[in-house]
């Protein structure tokens, strides 16, 4: 498959699966697989990767425990309620799974702080290595500020839309913008607000003065 | 409720932020495998594991039972774990994958006593979960792997691995391109290996590096002294080249 623009490409898929992405991108890659059947399979296949090494590990190893040990652990009454909590999902029945269960509350009902004209954040996790994962929520019609990156950012669009040059993301739709994406600036298109889960793991490079000013204060 | 020893008290914890996960569908077709199970020979070298499973007065049933049930592939035995609890259906998997789960989890970076303690959660969701296997569709090794992975990430972090869930069916699905289906799933575990073998050493590295030790492209470069753009693209390429070789295979 020749890589199509808005898709993640598969070193992601393939780190997703190894589980080697920190939970801030394992969470975004999560949420993006999910609107695409096509990354599904993708990811199924490289946790059949997973599933082949597995099986050729040295089957000789010894065990502490035996099978009766194990039945007798299974049959504890007590650990059968706890492992059957179903996760408690949020009304948001346009988002994907992994992220309706890590939100708390819908995305109407999060508390947004301003983070300059027309544009709202709310923070949710921070990694050990920097990565900040965050929700985006910028008015239709809004202008971001011009920006280069110092880091990668990658920018999964929820509702809503944005354009950067001729290239359009919609729902489900991811752009991924390292040091070499300069002048960056995304457009909301008209219409509804457009709210997007967000990674960065390094502040980005704002071009205006004022933007650099004011920086330190609202987190990007 | 009380608690026996330390282990399971671990578990009890682990056992109270657990929840329910999902589960991805893909691959292996049953019935394939019993037309042709040479299809299948992964399955072929653990058939005759067992040998002390314990009888029951009629003898004769237990024999022809027995001689069915080691016949049986992975999934085909979940499948009677699923629908019948049947635990000698379990004990031939527990035997197989046991200690395989251990040694995966050893080669994770834990010690033999973290391993075992992880490989029992393990074995007691497959157990749990067991009727979310769907046979018909996935590899019994990819969901197993799957599980470990999310155990030892719970274990490391103390946080829930976010799972892909095959059910999303969401308003704004991208149309799914047909010819861009799961080609490692439809094969038996030892082609998949036989792939993994069959890359070049430079490919298979990087693989490894992300599966046993979960180091991000970032540490990849790092540990390797590469650019990062060098360790993206040879993920890449490592996981094209299996799934073109896989995939013409069929």
């Amino acid at each position: 498959m020749t890589q199509q623009y808005g898709l993640i490409p598969d070193e992601w898929l393939v780190s997703y699966a190894a589980g080697a992405l920190s939970d801030e991108r394992a969470l975004l890659v999560a949420t993006h697989v999910a609107y695409h059947p096509s990354l599904k399979a993708r990811v199924a296949d490289a946790e059949a990767i997973g599933g082949a090494l597995l099986e050729a590990q040295d089957a000789t190893s010894n065990l502490d425990m035996s099978f009766d040990d194990l039945m007798a652990r299974i049959d504890m009454p007590e650990l059968d309620a706890e492992d059957e909590a179903t996760p408690i999902l949020t009304s948001d029945d346009d988002l994907p799974t992994p992220l309706r269960s890590y939100l708390d509350k819908p995305l109407d009902g999060l508390k947004w702080r301003m983070m300059g004209p027309g544009m709202y954040q709310h923070k949710l996790s921070s990694g050990p290595d920097g990565e900040k994962l965050w929700l985006l929520r910028a008015r239709g019609g809004t202008e971001m500020p011009l920006h280069d990156h110092t880091g990668l950012e990658m920018t999964l669009v929820l509702r809503g839309s944005y354009h950067v040059g001729d290239k359009r993301f919609g729902p489900g739709l991811l752009e991924l913008a390292d040091k070499d994406v300069t002048n960056h600036q995304p457009m909301i298109d008209e219409g509804e607000d457009c709210i997007c889960l967000v990674v960065t793991d390094a502040p980005i490079r704002l071009h205006s003065f004022i933007g650099r000013m004011i920086q330190p204060f609202i987190g990007l | 409720m009380e608690v026996c020893d330390p282990a399971s008290a671990r578990l009890r914890i682990k056992g109270m932020k657990a929840q329910a996960r999902y589960f991805d569908e893909t691959g292996n077709n049953p019935i394939l495998a019993l037309m042709f199970p040479m299809m299948v020979g992964e399955h072929t070298d653990n058939r005759a594991c067992v040998t002390d499973r314990p009888r029951t007065s009629a003898r004769v049933v237990d024999i022809a039972a027995e001689t069915d049930i080691k016949n049986l592939t992975h999934e085909q035995l979940m499948t009677r774990v699923a629908e019948q609890r049947d635990k000698s259906a379990f004990k031939l998997l527990f035997v197989y994958f046991a200690p395989r789960l251990k040694a995966h989890l050893m080669s994770m970076g834990v010690t033999a006593e973290v391993a075992e303690d992880l490989m029992q959660e393990v074995l007691i969701k497959v157990w749990r979960k067991a009727h979310q296997f769907q046979s018909d569709k996935a590899k019994l090794s990819t969901w197993m792997f799957r599980i470990a992975r999310n155990a030892f990430i719970d274990y490391r972090r103390r946080a829930k691995y976010p799972e892909v869930n095959a059910d999303d069916h969401l308003h704004h699905m991208q149309a799914d391109d047909e010819t861009d289906r799961p080609v490692m799933e439809g094969q038996t575990a030892e082609r998949v290996s036989k792939a993994i073998e069959a890359l070049k050493p430079k490919y298979k590295e990087v693989i490894h590096l992300s599966f046993f030790e979960e180091l991000s492209h970032s540490q990849i470069a790092e540990r390797l002294e590469l650019p990062l753009g060098t360790v993206k693209s040879r993920i890449r390429l490592a996981f094209g080249a299996m799934r073109s070789e896989l995939g013409e295979m069929g």
